[in-house]
């Protein structure tokens, strides 16, 4: 008798599956035979097995035949046959299935089957269909028709080591470091979502308008793009943009329509480099957009305009260029703007009580939007800031409340070393700033600044050699601007990067308890075969006795017949001298 | 103690080919004034005889053959077709038997020699798609190998119900020894057949052994021009010499 030894149990990308060598399977489908231990061991198998065979064909077990295979094979299980039984089914579909997962990534062909086993062509071909059909041969080869997306089920594969294009860096500094690079590359998209593997597979194949086709240049476009109104056909934006030059669409129908379609996607689609670059370009440039296109070069006119509008300070910018050229009135109540602060900064009270830069930033702001008021225009046109539900930046900014006082300390301290060291005009402006709001916050000092402001702004108005220092305080501004942003999201990456260092220990975790897990499995495996073997052994051996038994009696008996001397006993069961001797 | 299934013995079918379509192989080979012609095919014995006639007119303006050829290539196929139906009145008992099918054919420059196991009793059998997977599986591109195959099967299958039938009715012939003439038919038979109970029985694996996997592997050749002009030129050489050989003997016999 053949030992009941567990196959090697493999686990690897190349093979990618658990599975039982014919082998095994062959002294173990002898012992189905045996109805005593047919329960115990399908028990055993079909709790080691089937969980790992699961895909289309999640019905398959190694030790049981199947109804559908009953069904598609009926040839097989009508008996009356001797080279059709199901025991010699089952051995052709193991002896197959094995065939196939010695080298899966080769397609195994009907002829390579038929000559290593004893049979009918015809009717093993038909259970080399079947089993092709059911994608338990051949399903992961690629051969034209075969490879389909139904092929990848769930299969099991263990990915080792971290995943593709996740990049986790130490410590917030660094973060805020690396942000510094990315910013000093340039028109690059630096910020870019990593391919993650779980990502692509999920959702592929329903990247939302992918298969757009626009109606006028015929190149694909996202969803981030235009569709033309009166005409219902799809447009990219390129040939809107021509159109809106040529004057077929209405100008004073594309600044709002193309807002309500942006308003969704094109946010995704502008990396923090390009809104950073779009921002210098606006200080630089002020009104001119194509200046400010070739600046961004990544986007064209359109775009950068609804960008700077969904950005939570779009309109302070939109102002300060506009007080910058015009130089207009400026009188207008603060309080107004107190609440639309609130989404850059929520919690502004714990940023004043740990940095008093942070405060500064805000009172500069607040007085850049003094300035900016006068323009109805604007403000009429475009949704108040509050609005931009889906702002990159203000989902920022709420990340970076999250975080705790010291880590924001530190996210600012490396944004404002990183902007000194991007530009030195910064480094003075801060330290202007500095100086001259080193006393803590206190109100007369804001009205002492706003009205240093206003002064300033007036002067400009008069004389024309004020608007040097006005643009100089502007200047200090935006870069606190920027500091603010910076800070915010070197916040929010040092948050992420907890987060991340938290989810990888669970992963650990779990993979550790999956291993553990698959290593108990396997030793009860191990237990139970080592159990049946002695069973088995023993109840061989009491049949043995028992043969030896049988065969000593009816030696027995045949003595004593012979010494009897009754003839022809088949023929009478029993011999009417022994019926009499029983009582009546 | 053993428990076999039980011995299959279905009702008996008309004769027929014992495959899921009942096509007869023809083969044609037919010399003249210089001339050969070669080739096989399967037909539908249900088909109607005027279309043998139509079918040679149809080859021999294809080929371009001389139109002597379309009534020695009707009459061919009208004697392989009688021989055919000589049997079809009798009856064909299907009993379980496995018999080793063997492939020896060169098709222009392809030769193939390969041996597999078929189920004479099987009625869903089906050469031709056997012989397209072969293909397949070996990318023989020649398209002319897959029928030749096929009809190469069925002209075994066709041997193998022809002696069946003949055996059966020595049997009956020789009913009055009963038993001892059965089983002795039945020994006969199954001498070129396998033991099944052997093979499939209880004890044996139906995995053949590795050392013997060779024996029952397809072995394609693909010659060259010259190799296969040199051996058409053998064949040819072959044929008249039989040809010759036949002759005398003839000769002799009438002499005689």
């Amino acid at each position: 008798m053949r030992g009941c030894r567990p196959g090697n149990v493999e686990n690897g990308s190349s093979t990618r599956y658990l599975y039982l060598p014919v082998s095994l399977t062959y002294p173990l489908s002898l012992l189905l035979l045996s109805p005593i231990f047919s329960l115990n061991t399908k028990e055993l198998l079909g709790l080691s097995f089937s969980s790992v065979i699961d895909w289309n064909a999640g019905w398959f077990k190694w030790d049981e035949i199947h109804e559908s295979e009953r069904r598609s094979l009926p040839e097989f299980f009508e008996g009356g046959s001797y080279s059709r039984s199901p025991r010699v089914y089952k051995e052709y579909r193991d002896f197959i299935i094995n065939k196939y997962r010695e080298d899966p990534s080769k397609r195994l062909t009907f002829t390579d089957v038929r000559k290593c086993v004893v049979g009918d062509v015809g009717s093993l071909r038909k259970v080399f269909l079947f089993l092709e059909k059911w994608g338990l041969i051949n399903f992961s080869v690629s051969d034209g028709k075969q490879q389909s997306e139904e092929d990848d089920g769930p299969v099991v594969i263990v990915e080792v080591g971290p995943a593709a294009g996740v990049r986790v860096v130490s410590g917030s500094s660094s973060s805020s470091s690396s942000f510094v690079d990315s910013a000093q590359a340039g028109g690059e998209s630096a910020f870019r979502l990593p391919p993650l593997t779980s990502y692509s597979d999920a959702f592929g194949e329903w990247k939302p308008g992918s298969g757009l086709i626009c109606g006028f240049c015929g190149g694909h476009y996202r969803s981030g793009l235009n569709e033309s109104l009166n005409a219902g056909i799809a447009m990219c934006s390129k040939c809107l943009h021509k159109d809106t030059g040529n004057g077929k669409i209405e100008d004073d129908l594309t600044p709002n329509d193309h807002v309500d379609a942006k308003d969704q996607s094109s946010a995704t689609c502008w990396t923090d480099t390009e809104t950073l670059l779009l921002l210098e370009a606006v200080l630089k440039h002020g009104d001119d957009w194509d200046l400010i296109a070739q600046h961004v070069r990544t986007k064209n006119k359109l775009d950068c305009i609804s960008r700077l509008i969904h950005l939570p300070f779009g309109d302070h910018m939109l102002g300060t260029i506009s007080t910058k050229s015009n130089n207009a009135n400026l009188i207008t109540p603060l309080v107004e703007y107190k609440p639309s602060l609130q989404v850059l900064n929520d919690n502004p009270q714990e940023f004043t009580e740990t940095n008093g830069d942070q405060q500064v930033e805000i009172n500069k702001v607040e007085g850049i939007e003094t300035a900016s008021q006068d323009h109805p225009v604007k403000r009429r046109c475009f949704p108040p800031f509050t609005d931009t539900t889906n702002s990159f930046m203000k989902q920022v900014a709420s990340f970076s409340t999250v975080c705790g006082p010291h880590v924001a300390a530190v996210a600012l301290d490396a944004a404002i070393k990183a902007l000194c060291q991007e530009n030195p005009c910064a480094k003075l402006a801060f330290e202007t700033n500095a100086d001259k709001m080193a006393k803590p916050i206190s109100p007369p000092y804001i009205n002492e600044f706003k009205g240093d402001i206003k002064f300033e702004d007036g002067d400009a108005k008069r004389n024309k050699q004020a608007a040097y220092v006005s643009e100089k305080s502007f200047g200090a501004t935006t870069f606190q601007v920027r500091a603010a942003i910076a800070t915010s999201l070197a916040a929010a990456a040092a948050r992420a990067k907890l987060a991340a260092d938290q989810e990888e220990r669970e992963m650990e975790l779990l993979m550790a308890s999956i291993i553990q897990a698959q290593l108990k499995k396997l030793q009860y495996k191990m237990k139970h075969l080592m159990e049946i073997e002695l069973i088995m052994e023993k109840e061989l051996s009491y049949v043995q006795q028992m043969k030896e038994f049988v065969l000593e009696e009816w030696v027995n008996l045949l003595e004593k017949l012979f010494e009897a001397g009754i003839p022809r006993w088949r023929d009478q069961v029993f011999p009417k001298t022994l019926l009499h001797t029983f009582p009546l | 103690m053993k428990s076999h299934p039980p011995c299959s013995s279905k009702t008996p079918v008309r004769f027929r080919m014992p495959t899921a379509e009942n096509l007869i192989p023809i083969r044609l080979d037919i010399e003249n004034e210089g001339q050969r012609f070669k080739d096989s095919f399967t037909w539908n014995p249900t088909d109607p005889d005027s279309e043998v006639i139509s079918f040679a007119k149809r080859t021999v303006k294809d080929l371009k053959l001389p139109p002597i050829f379309i009534t020695q290539i009707s009459q061919s196929i009208h004697s392989q077709l009688a021989e055919f139906r000589s049997y079809e009145g009798q009856e064909m008992h299907l009993k379980e038997r496995i018999v080793p099918i063997k492939l020896d054919i060169r098709v222009n420059n392809t030769v193939l020699r390969d041996q597999f196991l078929w189920d004479i009793s099987n009625l869903e059998s089906d050469p031709e798609e056997f012989a397209r997977t072969l293909c397949k599986d070996l990318d023989i591109e020649d398209l002319e190998v897959g029928p030749t195959i096929a009809v190469c099967i069925r002209e075994q299958l066709f041997e193998i119900a022809i002696q069946g039938v003949a055996s059966a009715r020595e049997s009956r012939v020789g009913k009055k020894g009963r038993r001892g003439a059965e089983s002795f038919i039945n020994s006969k038979m199954s001498s070129s057949s396998l033991d099944l109970v052997k093979l499939f029985g209880s004890k044996g694996s139906v995995v053949r052994k590795r050392k013997d996997w060779y024996l029952y592997e397809p072995i394609v050749d693909i010659l060259s021009n010259e190799e296969a002009e040199a051996l058409d030129a053998r064949e040819v050489r072959n044929a008249r010499l039989k040809k010759k050989l036949d002759e005398k003997e003839d000769s002799f016999q009438e002499r005689s």
